[in-house]
């Protein structure tokens, strides 16, 4: 205590998540073991569940999503080695990436109906707003690293957190692609608030929200108008733009209590249900496990985003904890975003349920993140060397 | 005082973590409600929506019934078809599909432009049937193309088949797809519109028995409506087999009986044939190539098969042994998708093939008519058998001249030689004494100028006057002269020759009002007895007797040439066009000599045995000149047929 805390480290205020005692041993027993084995149940749903959705069969999406965990796992291990200081110290680099690959996107993009959300470098199709998403987290963490907490009570200091928000959401409201545009902002929103940001300014941001949804709303495009319309009552077209929600809240539904049977649910396997391997999978788990199979795959996430949070309470370094909570938050508006498209609550935006859809990008975008979360905790030990 | 800052504010970032932790719960907690909503709650209502969307329920047609004639041969089966279906969704282009496909089997392209109508109509999913009578040969030719054609599918459907074609046209009738008519007028269930119903003849008459009951069948259907797996709900209920009383073999003979008549068959290929087929475009169209033949007549024209219609009836039961009215169609051609060729053929035939004349065709009596006159006045006692007559070859009433036949007149004649020779003075002076009204209500007790009720829909109900008929559909008074019109079946009276050869049943039976029957099997309902006295029939009977045997009879030279059976009958000869005195005083101009729409219908009908009668005849043979030679000849020939072939 006699120690000056310097501004970026914040003081203690939990137990340590692991005793240091052997100094062999403490990084393999740094890593969040029970967080891989849930990643694992996680993922294990994901492929059986595509094997399901190509009526019991490996290819095509299957197998490709076990060699994707396979690579995601890697890619997430690799990223766990990287001093978290490191990324903290460069995380502008990978903003301004992202920003330039959401730009290069406006020129060269490829997507239906002039809505360009893929761009495809080496044969891959990636979708930068996914990356981009983690971008502003990181940037976002590493800003207020720097920040005295007296300095959270002045309105300048929130300028520079509003740019590194808006550019790439302003890019990604543009693809258009109004899901993700909304899920970066609340992720990113998290972290302020998870920062200390003080109450009033919460109030007032809160009601200046309020008051803006109806210029919001002339500003979107009509299909996004009637996606939202439509959502509100099905019925106006149900064989329509209602039609994805009609039929997947008919799968759910008929799931009931322990669902059709694996591999029997009549709605995904004879077409149904639409995007049933990618947006829509959850509702094939829905039908065939019924309620228990969703509280199963629900309770997996919880797990996840709940250890998340208690990582982050052991976060000595400022940027760790917030660079966990803004991940925990990505995590968490996947899942309740997509759970609640597919049952109805929502409208239709196009949100993955991460490590289970069918996709690359998603995945790939939580792997890095959790990556992250890996490598803040291994270096929690260096603060206190 | 930095340490007591930096305490605070760790407190203020606690208790944020400890918020956002709370928002997850918040966020779980709502989808765990919605889900419990949707899968316990409500889970009943989309397992029903989700059943919905899977099964589809199709109607599976029935076998329908089979008819049989008395001998059990096949007068109308079922055959397997293949019906060739496009979904119009899984083509590239519709219309290039269906170029393609009538390279290979026929398809006009009228047909296509209706098939392309018929598919903007429908959603696109659903199968479009392009033909439903496709042969095995038609099915593999498309099959092996069947990698260019997708969307092509085969589905295997029953096709009606009529083995006897043109022998039962009539009969049987013919089936067709089921019409919007036949389901507002509640003549079949609206799940039936794929099925065939019957439209004329037997088939639609029993088409209750004949359908049978569908079956239902479940499919499970993806999203596109696409089957993927069926499974049978209910099976269908094969219709009944019917078997009738007709002998197809009788009819068949009746048929080229009355076809040829006193013609001699020629062959089509003959020039002379071609000749006057070439001259005369009616003749052409009267005939058909495909047969091969046509006919010459005693003067050596080419003429067309004779019109007209046989029906012979069991005078006990009432069982119809034959029933045929020429010329006929072949329900083959009707029951399926008719080409346009076929169907002009059809309707250009100068001699309507499509109307049943045995119960359709509506002809005055003429000289058949004058059993039911002498009849009526022996049963009100104006005469007697002794009764005679003075014919002088004409009879005037009021200030109008009637004919007889003959001109130069029958002398002194009894009922029983007026019968012989059929007498038409006889039968004037015979009339004005009794009376229309005791002549029509006589006619009625043996079916004259009413429905006989046959199986066969559509029957016409002939007509028989009387003074309240005239007054009520002509709105004059009866004159004495009509009576003696009517008296030799002429003027107002109309019959068709199912209701002669009923006449003639009942005579011969002289007990019971018979009527006809067609299905075999069907108890005879309790028929109204005659009530005319034996004594009167019998005096009936032995003058129709004379027509045969005696000297002077007018079917004198068309006995049975067989051992113990023999024939009684009578002949009629009727005007289609009244003859005017100028004709009369030229000399009326033969038969042969006039066209052949103003010809005398030929009439004749009998029953055999004579002493212990077992079948009437009726044959009428339109425009076939006089009755006993043109209608005698006709019945002779298949009364001996009847009986040397013991049927």
């Amino acid at each position: 205590m006699k120690k000056l805390i310097s501004p970026r480290h914040v003081p203690t205020f939990s137990t340590p998540l692991h005793s240091n005692t052997g100094a062999t041993t403490g990084w393999f027993r740094a890593i969040p073991w029970l967080m891989i084995f849930v990643l694992m149940m996680i993922g294990m749903v994901g492929v059986l569940s595509l094997y399901s959705a190509a009526h019991g069969a490996w290819r095509p999406w299957a197998s490709m999503h076990a060699i994707r965990l396979g690579l995601g796992f890697t890619l997430m291990m690799v990223v766990a080695m990287i001093p978290i200081h490191f990324i903290r110290r460069y995380a502008i680099l990978w903003w301004v990436l992202a920003i330039m690959l959401l730009a290069v996107l406006e020129v060269i993009g490829t997507g239906k109906g002039g809505v360009q959300r893929w761009v495809s470098i080496a044969g891959f199709n990636l979708q930068p707003s996914e990356p981009a998403k983690l971008a502003v987290i990181v940037m976002l963490a590493a800003y207020f690293h720097g920040l005295y907490p007296d300095m959270l009570r002045y309105i300048r200091t929130y300028i520079p957190a509003i740019l590194i928000i808006m550019i790439p959401f302003t890019q990604v409201l543009l693809q258009p692609d109004l899901g993700t545009s909304l899920m970066l902002l609340l992720a990113a929103s998290v972290v302020i608030f998870a920062a200390g940001i003080p109450r009033w300014m919460v109030m007032t941001v809160f009601g200046l929200v309020l008051a803006a949804i109806p210029i919001g709303w002339s500003m979107l495009y009509p299909y996004q108008k009637s996606r939202i319309m439509v959502f509100l009552n099905p019925d106006l077209d149900a064989l329509g733009a209602g039609y994805q929600i009609t039929q997947s809240k008919i799968a759910l539904g008929s799931g009931g209590v322990v669902g059709k049977g694996y591999l029997q649910g009549s709605q995904s396997h004879l077409d149904f249900l639409p995007e049933r391997q990618t947006d829509f999978i959850f509702t094939m788990i829905g039908e065939e496990f019924g309620f228990f199979g969703c509280i199963y795959v629900i309770g997996l996430y919880t797990a996840l985003i709940f250890l998340l949070i208690r990582y982050s309470f052991a976060m000595k370094i400022n940027f760790s904890r917030l660079l966990v909570i803004g991940v925990a938050a990505m995590i968490s508006f996947y899942v309740t975003v997509n759970i609640a498209m597919v049952s109805g609550m929502l409208p239709v935006v196009g949100a993955p349920l991460p490590l289970i859809s069918y996709g690359g990008t998603a995945m790939m975008t939580v792997f890095l993140g959790l990556g992250l979360v890996i490598s803040a905790m291994l270096n929690e030990k260096d603060v206190h060397d | 005082m930095i340490t007591r800052k930096a305490k605070q504010f760790e407190h203020t970032l606690s208790r944020r973590s400890l918020l956002l932790a709370g928002g997850q719960v918040a966020l779980t907690s709502a989808l765990v409600g919605r889900l419990f909503y949707l899968q316990i709650m409500e889970s009943s209502r989309y397992e029903a929506l989700s059943n919905r969307n899977r099964f589809d329920y199709k109607m599976l047609p029935p076998s329908r019934g089979r008819i049989f004639d008395s001998k059990g041969r096949l007068l109308a089966g079922n055959a397997e078809a293949y019906a060739l279906n496009i979904v119009p969704s899984y083509t590239k282009d519709l219309y290039q599909s269906l170029r393609a496909l009538s390279e290979l089997i026929k398809l006009d392209h009228l047909y296509i432009d209706e098939l392309m109508e018929k598919a903007e109509k429908q959603p696109s999913y659903l199968p479009l049937i392009i033909r439903d009578d496709l042969t095995q040969r038609e099915v593999a030719r498309v099959v092996v193309r069947g990698p260019e054609l997708p969307g092509v599918s085969f589905d295997r459907i029953e096709k009606r088949i009529y083995p006897q074609g043109l022998l039962t046209g009539h009969l049987t009738g013919y089936v067709g797809r089921v019409s919007e008519d036949d389901i507002t007028s509640g003549r079949v269930l609206p799940n039936m519109v794929n099925m065939q119903n019957g439209k004329s003849g037997v088939e639609r008459a029993l088409e209750e028995e004949l359908r049978g009951l569908p079956g239902q069948e479940r499919v499970l259907v993806n999203a596109l409506g696409r089957p993927i797996k069926k499974s049978i709900e209910e099976a269908a209920t094969p219709g009944t087999d019917i078997k009738l009383t007709i002998d197809i073999n009788l009819q068949s003979y009746a048929t080229s009986i009355l076809r040829r008549g006193r013609n001699k068959p020629i062959s089509y290929s003959d020039p002379k044939v071609q000749r006057a087929l070439a001259a005369d475009p009616e003749l052409a169209s009267a005939v058909s190539e495909t047969e091969g033949f046509v006919f010459e007549d005693s003067l050596g024209r080419v003429v067309p098969p004779e019109t007209g219609s046989i029906v012979v009836i069991d005078i006990e039961t009432g069982a119809l042994k034959t029933i045929v009215s020429t010329p006929t169609f072949d329900p083959n051609i009707l029951s399926r998708r008719i080409s346009n060729a076929d169907w002009g053929t059809l309707v250009n035939h100068p001699r309507i093939p499509l109307l049943d004349r045995s119960i359709k065709g509506q002809y005055a009596p003429g000289s058949t008519f004058k059993m039911i006159v002498a009849l009526a006045a022996l049963e009100a006692g104006i005469i007697n058998e002794k009764t005679r007559f003075f014919c002088s070859g004409h009879k005037d009433v009021g200030n109008a001249r009637f004919h007889c036949w003959f001109k130069y007149g029958h002398g002194n004649v009894n009922v029983i030689n007026a019968l012989e020779q059929s007498c038409d003075v006889f039968f004037y002076e015979l009339a004005l004494k009794t009376g229309i009204q005791r002549i029509a209500s006589m006619a009625k007790i043996f079916g004259i100028g009413l429905p006989t009720d046959v199986l066969i829909p559509g029957e016409k109900p002939g007509l028989m006057p009387d003074k309240k008929w005239k007054e009520q559909n002509i709105g004059q008074v009866w004159t004495p002269g009509e009576t003696v019109v009517a008296s030799i079946g002429q003027g107002y009276v109309l019959t068709t020759p199912i209701q002669l050869a009923v006449m003639m049943a009942r005579l011969a039976n002289g007990k019971f009002q018979i009527s006809p029957q067609l299905k075999q099997g069907t108890p005879a309902p309790d028929a109204p007895e005659i009530g005319v006295s034996e004594a009167s029939l019998s005096i009936i009977r032995r003058g129709m007797e004379a027509v045969l045997d005696g000297k002077k009879g007018t079917a004198r030279n068309y006995q049975l040439d067989l051992d113990g059976v023999k024939m009684a009958g009578k002949t009629g000869t009727v005007q289609v066009k009244r003859i005017t005195k100028a004709e009369r005083d030229r000399g009326i101009v033969d038969n042969m000599d006039r066209p052949w729409k103003l010809r005398d219908h030929a009439l004749f009908v009998g029953y055999a045995p004579m002493d212990k009668p077992k079948y009437a005849i009726a044959v009428v043979v339109e425009h076939g000149g006089s009755g006993s030679s043109a209608a005698a000849p006709v019945a002779r020939d298949i009364m001996t047929y009847l009986f040397e072939q013991n049927l």
